[in-house]
């Protein structure tokens, strides 16, 4: 689920950024430290998409470096159980498939998976029903349920079902 | 001076988070069909039994009433799903059946697949015994690759010696490895030379079996060298085990490999790597082309790469083995009389390896120690494997006297009495290459006068 939210965050700059362009060094540097990272309260940070407010520098003894509270807007993305997701495979095997819906990575057991689909292997390994109508393999899309899931300090990891009504294979790249 | 992030409203989202979960959590309980008609009736009678409260007690508040009752309903709902689940397996602690948290990981790490994937060893079983029908059904039997000195052979660039400094200049791209055989793999400062056939090996042996990668070298380095070998992923797949996967120090073993034991063959040229599976081994004569190599098996001769020469793409090692490979599969699937099931691929293996000297009895001189139990020398029990029978006693239904020295009783005996007399290599050629060979290519010289 993506989040709006606001968040602040101490950055420190080096005295050569000091000058007419501190402002967008500053932010610069935000978006190049924060975006596309992951904490486990928030999720992924996608994006930031402005600034509510840069506090009052704070000189660090020693350094030179000054320290800016800032204030931002940012989009941030956190799967939760029973969420659905659309997700495209990564690898498939025995066991069952692996996932990703953007930075998270999801593994769907084969005991998650619908009882008609079976394993194939081959250089090209897939789960497909009887009558092959439908194929999970590699950069197929697939909808899923997420049943459980893991978050760390810099990633996230989530347990999928595609067990259940209206899951399952939304795009096949083998018919598209 | 820590960077770390300081959320503004940690606490009301932390909030938020957790009444996300409940909520999404306890809405996905009533998904299925099913449960949606419990929940149905349950509504129905959740009604009667508030009617029925507030007739009996008059005083009691609906609203409280009613969130009690989903309370203890979601309750009663929730364990007897836990009570079912046995946690086949778990990836990053997590339940892969039920996601939920699990901490004691049972069974074996199949860390190749992902980190921290663990299966339990009913899960193995399940996995294998369903697989196993499919395999066979498909005329598929497993096959355990080694890498170093069995399908390649690589150096380390600091360890080329001056002669072979001409190989950087014959190196081929890896932009298209499709075709190559000798890499320089500057991110593992290697260079990898692929041993002559393996391209017609691993695409003719995919066709017979489901093929594994083992090798005793980390993890980056397999990857690498599955790359070489298998650039569009055909044959392996995530099948890449390395030394950081195993369970056992030192050892390879097939617990981490998903395919059943009696199904199973392994091309390695370490025997001892393999002690629990030695049934299962093809045993291979090690590739050495960089000098580097040959120098750590304390071999002191001119190398392949120094002679600028290579092993015979027909008749090197992998052309043999394949062959061999082609008969068991056969063996194993069209001239057993066994229910398909039933068969073991180790059985098989014993009775090629028995035809190959088959018929010849054997006479050993001047080859073991004086006082060494001659049953146990490695020779005798290489000679008995290969069909052949082992004696000390010279008669006249022995075959071939095997000796290192022309000059010993035996040997005189033997050129008299016009039988074969080898050099113990004889055994250890045929053994490798799965034939018996021409005795006179393996002569023994006269040491003493």
């Amino acid at each position: 689920m993506f989040f709006h939210i606001v968040l602040e965050r101490n950055m420190q700059l080096h005295p050569r950024h000091f000058g007419r362009n501190l402002r967008e060094n500053l932010v610069a540097k935000l978006m190049k430290d924060v975006e596309g990272t992951c904490s486990g309260q928030h999720g992924f940070v996608v994006a930031i998409t402005g600034i509510e407010n840069i506090g009052k520098g704070l000189i660090r003894d020693g350094t030179g470096f000054v320290s800016f509270p800032v204030k931002y807007q940012c989009v941030v993305f956190r799967p939760f159980k029973g969420e659905i997701l659309e997700a495209v495979v990564t690898m498939v095997n025995k066991m069952g498939f692996f996932a990703e819906a953007g930075p998270v990575q999801i593994f769907v057991s084969n005991h998650l998976i619908p009882d008609d689909m079976e394993f194939q292997s081959g250089d090209m390994p897939n789960y497909t029903t009887s009558d092959g109508s439908v194929k999970i393999q590699k950069d197929s899309e697939v909808r899923l349920k997420i049943i459980g899931t893991r978050v760390d300090a810099t990633e996230i990891f989530c347990i999928g079902t595609i067990k259940d009504d209206f899951l399952g294979v939304i795009n096949d790249p083998a018919t598209a | 001076m820590s960077l770390a992030e300081s959320p503004v409203h940690s606490s009301s989202s932390d909030d938020f988070t957790g009444f996300l979960e409940r909520a999404l959590g306890s809405g996905s309980s009533h998904s299925s069909p099913d449960e949606e008609a419990d929940y149905e009736s349950d509504d129905g009678s959740e009604r009667s039994t508030k009617r029925r409260k507030v007739e009996n007690l008059g005083s009691i508040d609906e609203t409280q009433g009613s969130t009690s009752q989903i309370f203890v309903e979601e309750n009663s709902e929730a364990s007897p799903k836990k009570d079912i689940c046995t946690h086949p397996g778990s990836v990053r602690d997590l339940c892969i059946v039920c996601g939920q948290r699990v901490d004691e990981k049972s069974g074996v790490p199949l860390g190749y697949i992902h980190k921290d994937f663990w299966l339990n060893n009913d899960e193995i079983d399940r996995v294998r015994s369903t697989d196993i029908k499919k395999s066979l059904h498909l005329k598929k039997l497993y096959l355990v690759l080694d890498l170093d000195h069995t399908l390649l052979n690589s150096t380390h660039l600091n360890h080329m010696t001056a002669e072979e400094e001409y190989l950087h200049c014959q190196t081929d791209s890896l932009q298209d490895v499709s075709d190559g055989s000798l890499f320089r793999v500057d991110v593992m400062h290697m260079m990898t030379k692929l041993r002559p056939f393996v391209r017609t090996f691993l695409k003719e042996a995919s066709e017979m079996f489901e093929m594994y990668i083992y090798t005793m070298g980390e993890r980056a380095y397999a990857l690498e060298m599955a790359k070489l070998l298998d650039p569009r992923k055909e044959y392996f797949g995530d099948r890449v085990i390395s030394r950081d996967d195993g369970t056992q120090k030192h050892q390879k073993g097939l617990d981490v490999v998903l395919g059943h034991e009696s199904a199973a063959l392994i091309l390695d040229d370490t025997e001892n790597a393999w002690t629990k599976h030695k049934d299962n081994l093809i045993l291979m004569e090690r590739y050495h082309f960089f000098r580097s190599s040959c120098h750590q098996f304390g071999f002191h001769c001119k190398s392949l790469s120094e002679l600028k020469s290579d092993e015979s793409e027909p008749e090197g090692a992998l052309a043999t083995v394949l062959e061999v490979l082609k008969r068991i599969h056969n063996m194993f699937f069209y001239e057993s009389k066994d229910n398909l099931i039933d068969r073991d691929v180790r059985q098989v293996l014993k009775t090629l390896r028995k035809e190959i000297l088959k018929g010849c009895k054997i006479v050993f001189s001047r080859v073991f120690p004086s006082k060494f139990q001659a049953e146990n020398h490695q020779l005798w029990k290489m000679a008995e494997q290969l069909g052949a029978t082992c004696s000390t006693e010279l008669d006249l239904s022995v075959t071939h006297v095997v000796s290192t020295d022309a000059g010993t009783e035996k040997s005189r005996w033997a050129v008299k009495e016009k039988k074969f007399l080898v050099h113990p290599q004889w055994i250890e050629a045929s053994n490798y290459m799965w034939l018996k060979q021409a005795e006179d290519k393996f002569p023994v010289k006269q040491t003493k006068t």
